[in-house]
């Protein structure tokens, strides 16, 4: 290796190390928090003396009293993101089809107003969305995070759904109109399968923003039976004597599944977060 | 199998108009080429016919029958694209098949109209292949096969060949022609490339700045160029073209340019006119020393084994001269040339037109 070369490479490590702990250290210390017994946790040693998967069982027996609907909570989390993700889908894959292949009129003012939405931060449409969702009867139901998440995700699906469909060649919609395809027919058997990894990477983008998704969910849900586990995570904080332990190890297993989906989809995550990027 | 028919058809892109009035008639079963520069508005003639772009105004028809408000779908046209178009998560067979699932025919049917295209392609070996795995020649022809199973009425080519290299655009121009030869299917060809129609073509269509330049054989066009544009266009090596005068006198004419004569055969035009003289390089022979030909100076020599082309000189201007056989001649040899009257081309400079 030239010298060159090995400085280059040291000072990726330089930065890439403090990131990395950075990263790291968190959720080793959630992980350490969780493997410990409740006189252990606050010790301050960087392994317990007798780790437990204990406070994992208390977790998944809802022994806890913040953890009497657990299993109640964490479907209600994963209905929510599953239902924003589907529907997010739907709306961003239609707009984009419209508007990048089938030129509809005002496509490009749509796109605009995508964009605009984001010059309004999310926490000031909080209140409004509030009134909004008690206008329609929908507080403390799950819709109506789900059309908030929904609301919040779209803009951003659609403007990165646009432009990798605007990169799709244009001859394959031409060479399936004179092969007879209507345009729902190219949508199905032309757009769709070669939009695939563009839709997992933004299905995977909506169901993770509403996984992770508090305030909203603060705000709209009240009842213990509706709330998604984030917030039902949040209400540990309620008392002065909270049981960190039992918290750091629900933490963790909520933390599981995007954890999981990123893995799983990570091929794509990078793709297709990147191919809509930049306009080109 | 149809008759097509473009009527004084126009389209322009905002405020830029690239058809002129384009009227052409294509008989039953032709191949007919469209050739011209690019931006010349041959492509945008194939697309209006395809169905892919609004006719600007005019008319076209297909046996008969004014195309301009039917869709694309509905014009039973097929169309092999440049880029050859092929759905990338498909395999070739469903490729192949796609025009026909949509019309919802029998898988049966489909099956057996997808062998016979991939046996007159030889394609049956890559059936289960997907586009990515094939190469560019076997895609150009999976592209055609997408054309043939739909048996259309006319067949529609937009620069097929120009994605592929050297070699195999010559074999492919073949198998093109010889697949027209077999189905005598009306095709409608766009090519930028003049030996590309030359060599496929019943006839051409010149297309120059949204207007046909000149309609023809390729013989015809070869041989009796209706203007300048035409005449430089058609041909490789391109012709020589000389600014001079036409002189008459009596029944033998000539046009006198670099200080030489250079002879035509007795044409119109007046005596004293100024005039652009045109002459193929394969109509420039040789005549021996002291006979009354052109002295001229050897600059460069190709030999290309069935033939020589030479690069010379008269008075500061360069022609290009194509000879059969060997040539033994080296760069800064003097000769003298001799163009063959018959062949020789006289036009218009100011409009270009052949005198």
């Amino acid at each position: 290796m030239t010298s060159r070369k090995l400085l280059s490479e040291a000072k990726l490590w330089l930065v890439a190390i403090p990131i990395l702990l950075w990263t790291l250290i968190p959720i080793y210390h959630i992980f350490l928090f969780s493997i410990s017994s409740k006189d252990s946790a606050f010790s301050g040693a960087l392994w317990p003396d007798k780790p437990t998967l204990r406070n994992f069982g208390t977790v998944f027996r809802q022994e806890n009293f913040y953890l009497h609907h657990f299993w109640n909570q964490i479907w209600n989390s994963l209905w929510i993101a599953l239902a924003v993700g589907a529907i997010t889908l739907a709306v961003a894959t239609c707009a984009a089809f419209a508007i990048s292949r089938l030129k509809v009129r005002g496509g490009r003012t749509v796109m605009n107003a995508a964009l605009f939405t984001y010059f309004i931060p999310a926490a000031f449409l909080a209140v409004p969305m509030y009134k909004a969702m008690g206008a329609y009867g929908l507080l403390n139901s799950r819709w109506s995070l789900v059309l908030a998440m929904v609301t919040l995700a779209s803009p951003y699906a659609i403007w990165v759904l646009k432009q990798a469909s605007d990169k799709l060649p244009w001859e394959l919609d031409e060479a399936a109109r004179i092969d007879g395809a209507t345009p729902l027919q190219l949508f199905r058997l032309v757009y769709l399968p070669l939009m695939l990894p563009s839709l997992v990477a933004i299905g995977t983008y909506a169901v993770l923003l509403a996984w992770n998704e508090y305030l909203y969910a603060f705000l709209l849900l009240s009842h213990e039976n509706t709330i998604p586990l984030a917030v039902g995570l949040g209400h540990f904080l309620a008392s002065d004597d909270s049981p960190w332990e039992i918290l750091m190890a629900t933490a963790l297993i909520y933390a599981l599944p995007p954890a999981a989906i990123y893995y799983a989809f990570r091929r794509y995550m990078v793709g297709g977060l990147t191919s809509g990027a930049v306009k080109s | 199998m149809a008759l097509v028919s473009f009527s004084q058809i126009e389209k322009s892109f905002g405020a830029t108009k690239v058809v002129h009035g384009i009227s052409l008639d294509i008989a039953d079963g032709e191949f007919m080429v469209l050739v011209g520069p690019s931006g010349c508005g041959k492509s945008t003639l194939l697309r209006m016919l395809a169905g892919l772009e609004e006719i600007g105004g005019g008319t076209i028809a297909i046996d008969g029958r004014v195309v301009n408000d039917v869709d694309s779908k509905d014009r039973n046209v097929a169309m092999v694209f440049q880029s050859y178009a092929l759905y990338p998560h498909m395999t070739v067979r469903e490729n192949m098949g796609f025009s026909l699932r949509l019309r919802k025919e029998s898988n049966r049917v489909i099956e057996e109209r997808v062998s016979q295209a991939a046996r007159i392609l030889n394609l049956e070996p890559y059936l289960d292949r997907y586009p990515r795995e094939l190469s560019g020649g076997q895609r150009q022809r999976v592209a055609m096969g997408r054309a043939i199973v739909r048996d259309p009425k006319v067949f529609l080519f937009d620069e097929p060949l120009s994605n592929l290299d050297a070699k195999l655009r010559v074999a492919m121009r073949a198998e093109i022609k010889a697949l027209h030869q077999r189905l005598k299917t009306t095709t409608v060809y766009v090519t930028h490339d003049q030996v590309e129609a030359m060599t496929m073509a019943d006839r051409i269509a010149v297309v120059n700045d949204g207007r046909v330049e000149q309609l023809g054989t390729p013989l015809e066009l070869y041989d009796r160029p209706a203007n300048l544009f035409v005449a430089q266009f058609i041909g490789s090596p391109a012709m020589n073209i000389l600014e001079g005068a036409l002189a008459k006198s009596g029944d033998s004419s000539c046009v006198k340019a670099l200080g030489q004569r250079w002879p035509v055969e007795s044409s119109g035009g007046t005596d004293g006119q100024p005039v652009k003289y045109g002459i193929r390089p394969e109509h420039i022979g040789f005549a021996g020393r002291g006979s009354g030909g052109i002295a001229a100076e050897v600059v460069v020599v190709e030999p290309m084994g069935a033939q020589t082309e030479l690069v010379v000189r008269v008075a500061d201007v360069s022609l290009t001269v194509v000879t059969h056989g060997r040539a033994n001649l080296r760069p800064g040899d003097g000769l003298s040339l001799s163009p063959e009257a018959g062949h020789a081309h006289v036009f218009d400079p100011a409009t270009g037109r052949r005198i």
